[in-house]
């Protein structure tokens, strides 16, 4: 990167406070939706994710975590540290997690990328 | 309000209508080049039968970004490294500034330090990454120490070259007013420097990025350069590609929309010392 | 009689205060390595987290006896070498085509900005997949490193070139050839120098960086494998080696080119305040 150009440019060009104020609230914007677009969007719909019958738990519960595609080790990894990991329920996106407490729950309903928790019977 | 101040006043907002439309244009014209490349891009794929380890289509990447950013892996090891660049910027700056202050003011300090500096920038921190590793492991540490290392460099060298062009007229002005140590500190070293200290800070996060990503290549334990090595693993060409893209684009950002605006303002604003 | 003394005391003391000036810059690695030396005596850390002064010397003594040294040196040299050499002429030739065209050095602008941001090792896991591991894979990174800088500096130089002096080789009936080989080189030669200067830093930088991870043979190699034996001591001593190296090219291979070059031509430019 040529420092030299923007040496250059500031000596001559006038004080202008606009366009620089304007790109760096942009700037700022977009790192802003990279760092916390997704767990935002996460939060937001969080609801929507948990099952009806989780809603208000008060204790631990043991719960089926339910992706909308086969996961891979990240996500098997992310998800085994809400509760303790207890194998699929029946096909390979289907997650049981036993001893998931409240916190944790409502935790793993704001991740992003969980489509439904179900209770596990 | 009279028939000629109304259209006088429509008259403004058509002009300023214009300017935007005129700086949307100027926005997308950066853009085309880019769509030209990608269409260049396409058309060498289509026309050589590329084994899918050596080249994908564009498509097949924006695929890749697509399913990388619904999984949710984009979006953590992506803050994995912006966390990891935030947090040695503002450690770098929190002990180069007054680290550069300190040797600046002394001239004899400042030629010591300055063949020294110029020795630690030439080893850059990724030759330190093995030292590094023996020390703190594959950790988050040793990637935190290399990136700092790297970025503490051009801050203390920069801010002591800006101190140093402070005229001296300024410090002794102000210390026969009798002016107290930190009062010189506020109100003439660091305005005078800061256009320099920015500059510092621009030139480090250029190194300190590149030398980020080339330790989470080393370190593996998240972050882009770990999602673009660990899929050279698997072959996936589109993740590499995808991976390569989001490193220029966050870098991209950060240095034109963030890091470049605040060097012209503070030039504008203190600029005047540094002629 | 007094006078005479006075004025040799002064002037001896004059001639302390210059060998002293020339010794400030040792002084931090003195500070260095007396650290290192009171750190090693009091904590006796096991030779694999801090090796003792005389034991790096003595590695690196080793090293260079067997050759294995001097087989590490040629290779990272001869990869230098290659991909400044491909990067330099490939950056100038480019830049002057390009900055002599002033649109389409407006449309590429943006390209060029994106892609020195990520080059370098960002490259690697891509590139390791056409070119496998060793010198090509270093050659290349080193090239796409070096041309960015080069590139770039030479548009700037060729641009900047007083449009006055064009048409004045223009008036005297100097064709377009004419007027680059005698107004246009020389203009922007301050500019090439300092890209290549800078370009030469950053490629050592960069070679190091892609030896640690993909090569056989090579300084950056050489430490890397040490890692996995814990061998800090062949780790220092490479690292020290490299800070060495990067020094002497740059203060006795390209300072004096670039201060000869200018002071031929009779530019007054400073090249070495920029960086």
């Amino acid at each position: 990167m040529s420092d030299m150009q923007s040496a250059r440019r500031g000596l001559s060009r006038p004080a202008l406070s606009g366009p620089d104020v304007r790109k760096i609230i942009t700037g700022v914007l977009l790192i802003g939706l990279v760092l916390f677009g997704q767990q935002l969007y996460g939060r937001v719909t969080a609801a929507g994710r948990l099952n009806p019958a989780l809603q208000g738990a008060t204790g631990p519960r043991n719960v089926i975590v339910v992706l909308n595609f086969i996961p891979d080790r990240f996500h098997n990894e992310r998800v085994a540290e809400y509760g303790v990991f207890a194998g699929r329920d029946g096909t390979l996106n289907r997650i049981r997690l036993r001893n998931v407490s409240p916190d944790s729950l409502a935790r793993l309903a704001a991740v992003a990328w969980v489509a439904r928790i179900e209770p596990l019977p | 309000m009279s028939a000629s101040a109304a259209r006088s006043a429509q008259g403004l907002g058509d002009h300023r209508k214009g300017l935007a439309a005129g700086r949307l244009l100027r926005d997308l014209k950066i853009l085309l080049p880019f769509a030209v490349l990608v269409a260049v891009w396409w058309a060498i794929y289509l026309s050589v039968d590329f084994s899918p380890q050596v080249l994908v289509s564009p498509l097949a990447v924006w695929h890749a970004f697509a399913h990388l950013v619904s999984h949710g892996v984009m979006a953590e090891y992506a803050n994995t490294s912006l966390r990891m660049i935030g947090l040695a910027a503002l450690l770098s700056l929190l002990v180069g500034v007054p680290m550069g202050f300190a040797v600046g003011i002394n001239r004899y300090a400042a030629h010591a330090l300055e063949g020294f500096l110029r020795f630690l920038q030439g080893i850059s921190g990724i030759a330190w990454l093995p030292l590094a590793i023996i020390w703190f492991g594959f950790t988050h540490t040793t990637t935190l120490v290399i990136v700092i290392y790297t970025l503490i460099v051009p801050i203390v060298f920069n801010t002591m070259i800006g101190v140093r062009a402070i005229p001296e007229a300024y410090t002794l002005a102000l210390r026969s007013l009798g002016a107290s140590r930190l009062r010189l500190v506020k109100d003439v070293y660091l305005p005078g420097a800061l256009p320099s200290i920015v500059v510092g800070l621009r030139l480090g996060m250029g190194y300190g990025w590149r030398a980020l990503i080339a330790a989470e290549m080393l370190v593996r334990k998240g972050g882009l350069g770990d999602l673009i090595f660990g899929a050279r693993t698997f072959g996936q060409i589109d993740r590499i590609i995808t991976g390569m893209i989001v490193i220029g684009c966050l870098y991209v950002v950060v240095d034109r929309l963030i890091i470049q605006p605040i060097e012209n303002l503070t030039i504008a604003r203190w600029g005047v010392l540094r002629q | 009689m007094s006078m005479a003394k006075t004025s040799n005391r002064s002037s001896a003391r004059r001639a302390l205060d210059q060998v002293a000036w020339r010794l400030l810059p040792l002084v931090p690695f003195a500070l260095v390595l007396a650290a290192w030396i009171a750190y090693w005596t009091i904590m006796r850390p096991p030779p694999a987290t801090l090796p003792a002064v005389p034991d790096v010397v003595a590695v690196l003594w080793e090293l260079a006896a067997k050759g294995e040294l001097a087989t590490h040196v040629a290779a990272s040299l001869w990869r230098l070498l290659l991909g400044v050499l491909l990067g330099a002429t490939s950056g100038v030739i480019l830049g002057f085509i390009v900055g002599l065209n002033r649109s389409v050095s407006e449309f590429i602008s943006p390209l060029v900005v994106f892609f020195n941001a990520i080059s370098g090792i960002v490259w690697l896991p891509l590139v390791i997949g056409w070119l496998g591991i060793g010198t090509a894979l270093a050659v290349f990174l080193i090239w796409n490193t070096v041309f960015f800088i080069v590139f770039q500096n030479t548009v700037l130089g060729v641009q900047l070139v007083p449009q006055i002096y064009e048409q004045g080789v223009q008036a005297l009936g100097g064709g377009r050839w004419e007027t680059i080989r005698s107004v246009i080189l020389p203009g922007a030669l301050p500019y090439i120098l300092t890209g290549l200067r800078s370009g030469l830093g950053f490629g050592w930088r960069a070679l190091i960086a892609a030896e640690l991870v993909g090569a056989t043979t090579g300084l950056g190699q050489m430490i890397f494998g040490a890692t996995e034996y814990h061998r800090s001591d062949i780790i220092i001593g490479g690292c020290l080696i490299i800070g060495v190296i990067a020094i002497a090219m740059d203060r006795w291979l390209l300072l004096p080119i670039e201060q000869r070059t200018i002071e031929r031509w009779g530019l007054v430019f400073d090249a070495r305040k920029e960086e």
